[in-house]
């Protein structure tokens, strides 16, 4: 379960929004608020994983370092609410936008990336081509063999091979065993006559 | 509904399989589910699952709803994915994997073949065990200690089979050199898009209708 608060000073708004936000599964809006006032003390009580804050509750000279208000959170994620112009540099704090237009589609993803960063948060980028490692865990996979065989092989925890392997799906985009030794071969990783 | 297709294009695929053709002129929704005998209720239902991806019914909706009439819609969609969407596929499949290096295309093919297989198990699956299992329950005559474990192996099949489509999409996008045909390969992802999306749609018809439908069938005659 996703928890988030809103902080958005228009109640047409703030309704709408956590509107959208019931329908999507596996979201629960712990509280929103048209004001800043002990923002940060129901936040530290109801610990919020997400905040949706229209950057425009603050006055313009504070904008800047709204995420130092928050110091003492570090594991908040800042969707900024955008409802009228703001200095790019301000936006550059949030993890995510949300904009006036965007549909319920639009705003499911934004909240399913911050999500994602919260739960990729130490991982490298998506971007990277698969390590030498993930490389060498992909041929074995491809070999069929298991987990436990994949450690022994390559003198690693079984532990270490799961790590390997959700990186391998995450950065190919790709589940089964059976996909990814078609990836394996045409990226000349193993040969046809390799696989039992 | 011209109007509701216009909007909601993917809502296409849904007329034929519950037996109404185009070119309805300006008739509404009302008028053509009476026209063509669909259950207005039913038609709403299969259509909030087309649009809203984050649509559970309410046991009393799918109460207001024919059962027997979603079976055969679910039915048709099978024969549909069968008889056209999976012939078009493979038309652009054999055409992307000509120019190909032999050793490559085969083992493409070969994957995509198991995939299909695995679906149409799955299709028969259903048509000759879930569907029958249901029909039964909903005529009267029900067995109270009938044997609900069909309801379980269910969920796990669709998962599968919306990944293994996914990973041939992920193949066929970031994988095949790009030597082949530029427009065949786009052509052949849109296919696999919208077949990907009906399918997933379809696979929610069953869980969040047909499974929880099963369900409270099964806790009613257990009272």
């Amino acid at each position: 379960m996703i928890k988030i608060a809103i902080a958005e000073p228009s109640q047409m708004l703030r309704l709408g929004l956590g509107n959208m936000l019931r329908e999507l599964p596996e979201v629960e809006i712990v509280f929103s608020t048209d004001n800043l006032n002990s923002l940060n003390a129901r936040i530290s009580a109801l610990h919020p994983d997400i905040l949706i804050l229209n950057p425009q509750l603050y006055e313009y000279a504070r904008r800047a370092t709204i995420r130092a208000e928050f110091d003492q959170l570090p594991n908040l994620r800042f969707v900024g609410l955008i409802s009228s112009y703001c200095d790019s540099q301000h936006l550059k704090q949030f993890s995510g936008l949300i904009e006036l237009n965007d549909d319920l589609q639009r705003v499911k993803s934004t909240i399913n990336q911050v999500i994602g960063a919260i739960q990729n948060d130490s991982d490298e980028p998506d971007t990277d081509p698969l390590s030498d490692r993930e490389k060498e865990v992909l041929i074995c996979l491809s070999k069929g063999l298991k987990n436990n065989e994949i450690a022994d092989t390559l003198n690693i925890s079984v532990h270490t091979v799961i790590t390997h392997r959700k990186n391998i799906v995450r950065k190919t985009g790709i589940k089964s065993v059976a996909a990814l030794t078609v990836y394996a071969i045409l990226n000349n990783l193993i040969e046809e006559k390799d696989i039992i | 509904m011209a109007d509701a297709i216009n909007q909601y294009h993917s809502l296409l695929t849904v007329l034929p399989r519950l037996g109404m053709p185009l070119g309805f002129g300006e008739k509404s929704v009302e008028q053509l589910c009476a026209e063509h005998h669909v259950s207005l209720p039913l038609f709403t239902l299969i259509s909030r699952i087309y649009i809203q991806t984050n649509y559970f019914p309410s046991i009393d909706e799918l109460r207001q709803c024919p059962m027997q009439d979603l079976l055969q819609y679910l039915y048709q969609s099978h024969k549909d994915y069968l008889e056209n969407k999976f012939p078009h596929i493979e038309q652009h499949l054999s055409k992307l994997l000509e120019p190909m290096d032999k050793k490559y295309s085969t083992l493409i093919a070969n994957f995509y073949a198991t995939f299909k297989e695995k679906l149409v198990k799955h299709f028969q699956y259903e048509e000759e065990v879930i569907f029958p299992y249901m029909r039964q329950f909903m005529s009267e005559n029900v067995n109270a200690d009938s044997d609900s474990r069909h309801s379980n192996a269910f969920r796990e099949q669709h998962d599968d089979i919306e990944d293994t489509l996914n990973d041939l999409t992920n193949l066929l996008l970031k994988y095949i050199p790009s030597n082949s045909s530029s427009s065949e390969r786009v052509d052949m992802l849109m296919d696999m898009y919208s077949l990907s999306s009906d399918i997933e749609r379809h696979a929610m018809m069953e869980d969040r209708i047909l499974l929880p439908y099963i369900q409270y069938l099964e806790s009613q005659c257990h009272d």
